[in-house]
């Protein structure tokens, strides 16, 4: 997977460049709009990342221009304003998405992964299997080597939406939004309280424990390396 | 482009024009009247004359003697003069009779007065007819006139004199506008002189309001209540400001302690994780402290609802309740839910409302206790009623509960779980933002805040 950022400030493009890159992505930089146009005409990305603040060629002229040509990678837009009419002039033009800085690189790698996957057709499955867990979509069923586990709707919920994307680490707001549909960021623990309770559940009693803690960062289901 | 003129200006020329219309006005009357009254008096005269003619004919035999007692009573009148014809022919004329040449003697026959000019003079005249005492056989036209020179001369000097007097009243008037415009004007310039005084910094000037006419008083006033406006938008804007200096300072100052302490000498790779990690959590909050202040901001300048829909709050609360629910489990607290009710905003900014109410009350509520939400639909309006079992907030506390940054407890530090004690401003911003408003009661161990929502809601931004 290959990703361009367009960001002006040297800073920040750097340490998104690093942190895609160290998430597993091919990535680009291009550092105003008018390189960040051409790179994307000619390099076959799959995600463009543009901020909006761009000294010649804002990031809205550059998707325009994009889409003149034809083209119809995703894009992600960054940006340090957050007014409704821009989230609007965004979305009217084509972006997939729209990013308010200050954001935590968590939340920009799971939208990320989140446009990318969009794009593929995925095939529904119907039931999710990471080491042992088994979680049956169809009849809202959880098991572990075997062994019935009973979740509420929404730990049910908050599991499947960790399986799906095993590996990935999760922020709160993430799976605030994405469990409970709140699009908010809350000064509470409850995300912290829900993920302990449904850890207790499903690796209380295991071996291997599935659900992790990153601190600063978020949650992650992932089968631990043997050696760690 | 035209260049406008001055109020004074335009006052001034306007008495100016209106002095100098209405006694050319009044001039031209007079000169009418008199005209006519100079006219008629000339007709008398002309009749009296025609007259006298007749009687000195009715007694004179023949026209020879006739003419000698006429030339004798024109002498007299100077500006008489006589013609007698017969048949058409004339047979007497006083002075010269090359001046005296009545245009219609037919028009003027029969005692109608007609007026001609010849030369440089103007007459007015008259014709009768009469019959020398000679038994009746000789039938005379007499015809009389007057020069009116006179008359004009007396016109022409009444009409230069009115000419003057209404030069001198219009520029009289002019002074006059012109001296009442610029002393009614003189409290607009008072207030220019202070207007142009009042910066950011002193805004607390007043304009005059008692001492000038009640037109510019109005204009006085709401200049005031614009300036007060101003004021405590300004105070607002100064105070967050600094609000935000001061509530970023110490996490700032914390992270760099803290990160200038670790890079101070060599650690292991755990210890290096650790830092960065509390870092992280440490700027995550500083991020959301910032985003909040930016909404709070906007929510005072006048923020846009996003969208209007119309929205069943219990259908909201029990989202909410869904979410908290593994929180007030954990903390041994039952969440209570009853009524319904329905408002017109918008969904995402009254979850963000309701859920700072929760997590407020979960927050504050001693374990073993219910939380409960109450939500009544009114005619006016819709009421959420939150309430938590507890140890109260003292009264003098309340009304400022709302403010930004207020924390009941002064001892604990932004950082701690409580947030930045913006929660409740924002509540309060979301609820005047949907021109509803927010509450506060506090019994010794219960306290409650009602939100509450009109039917209609404010004007579509």
């Amino acid at each position: 997977m290959k990703i361009l950022i367009v960001e002006d400030e040297i800073k920040t493009g750097e340490y998104l460049r690093q942190g895609l890159r160290e998430a597993g992505f091919t990535v680009d930089l291009a550092h105003d709009g008018q390189e960040g146009l051409h790179l994307a005409l000619e390099g076959g990305h799959d995600l463009l990342i543009l901020d909006v603040m761009l000294p010649g060629m804002d990031g809205w002229q550059v998707l325009t221009q994009l889409r003149l040509r034809h083209k119809t990678m995703p894009v992600l837009f960054l940006t340090a304003r957050d007014q409704v009419e821009d989230r609007v002039k965004g979305l009217e033009l084509g972006a997939d998405d729209y990013l308010v800085k200050p954001f935590s690189f968590a939340e920009l790698l799971a939208r990320v992964r989140t446009i990318l996957r969009r794009g593929r057709g995925t095939v529904e499955a119907t039931t999710l299997q990471i080491a042992g867990l088994e979680l049956d979509l169809l009849r809202r069923r959880v098991s572990r080597d075997g062994k019935r586990i009973t979740l509420t709707a929404k730990e049910f919920g908050l599991l499947e939406l960790l399986m799906r994307r095993q590996g990935e680490v999760l922020p709160r707001s993430l799976i605030a939004s994405q469990v409970w549909d709140m699009n908010f960021d809350s000064d509470t623990n409850v995300i912290d309280v829900a993920v302990r309770r449904l850890r207790a559940k499903v690796d209380d009693g295991f071996e291997a424990r599935l659900i992790h803690t990153v601190r600063g960062m978020g949650y992650v289901l992932e089968v631990p390396e043997p050696d760690a | 482009m035209r260049q406008r003129l001055s109020l004074t200006a335009r006052l001034t020329l306007l008495y100016a024009l209106v002095s100098v219309l209405l006694l050319t006005g009044l001039g031209v009357l007079v000169g009418v009247m008199m005209d006519r009254h100079f006219a008629e008096q000339d007709a008398d005269d002309l009749r009296d004359k025609l007259g006298l003619i007749r009687e000195v004919m009715s007694t004179s035999p023949d026209i020879a003697t006739l003419a000698d007692r006429l030339d004798d009573v024109v002498h007299n009148h100077r500006d008489l003069y006589v013609q007698l014809q017969r048949l058409g022919y004339p047979v007497y004329a006083s002075q010269s009779p090359a001046a005296f040449h009545f245009p219609a003697v037919d028009a003027a026959a029969n005692r109608q007065m007609v007026s001609w000019q010849y030369g440089n003079a103007n007459y007015h005249g008259m014709c009768s007819s009469g019959r020398l005492a000679d038994g009746g056989r000789t039938e005379l036209t007499i015809c009389a006139a007057i020069d009116t020179g006179r008359h004009e001369h007396f016109m022409q000097m009444i009409g230069r004199s009115l000419a003057v007097y209404i030069l001198l009243s219009a520029l009289l008037g002019g002074v006059l506008a012109w001296w009442v415009a610029h002393n009614g004007l003189a409290p607009l310039r008072a207030m220019k002189a202070r207007a142009q005084a009042i910066t950011g910094q002193q805004l607390d000037t007043q304009m005059p309001v008692a001492s000038v006419p009640p037109e510019m008083a109005d204009l006085a006033e709401s200049l005031n209540a614009m300036l007060r406006r101003l004021q405590e938008d300004f105070r607002k804007l100064s105070e967050f400001s600094s609000d935000l200096a001061h509530e970023l300072r110490t996490p700032i100052s914390n992270l760099l302690t803290e990160t200038q302490v670790a890079i101070a000498q060599p650690r292991s790779a755990d210890e290096y994780r650790d830092i960065l990690a509390s870092n992280a959590e440490e700027f995550q909050r500083l991020a959301r402290t910032v985003s909040d202040m930016l909404f709070l901001a906007k929510a005072e300048h006048g923020l846009v609802l996003p969208s209007r829909e119309r929205i069943a709050i219990e259908d909201e609360v029990a989202a909410l309740l869904e979410f908290y629910d593994a929180l007030a489990e954990e903390k041994n607290i039952r969440l209570q839910q009853s009524g319904s009710g329905q408002l017109l905003g918008d969904r995402l900014m009254l979850r963000r409302a309701l859920s700072n109410l929760l997590s407020n009350a979960l927050r504050h509520a001693p374990a073993g206790s219910v939380v409960t939400i109450d939500i009544a639909q009114q005619d006016d309006g819709s009421t959420v009623r939150v309430c938590n079992a507890g140890s109260g907030i003292p009264p003098e506390q309340l009304p400022r509960l709302f403010d930004r940054f207020f924390r009941a407890d002064p001892a604990r530090v932004a950082g701690e779980s409580d947030g930045a004690g913006l929660g409740l401003a924002i509540t309060r911003s979301i609820a005047e933002v949907h021109g509803g408003r927010i509450s506060v009661t506090s019994a010794d161990n219960s306290t409650c805040f009602t939100l509450w929502f009109p039917a209609q809601s404010p004007v579509a931004g």
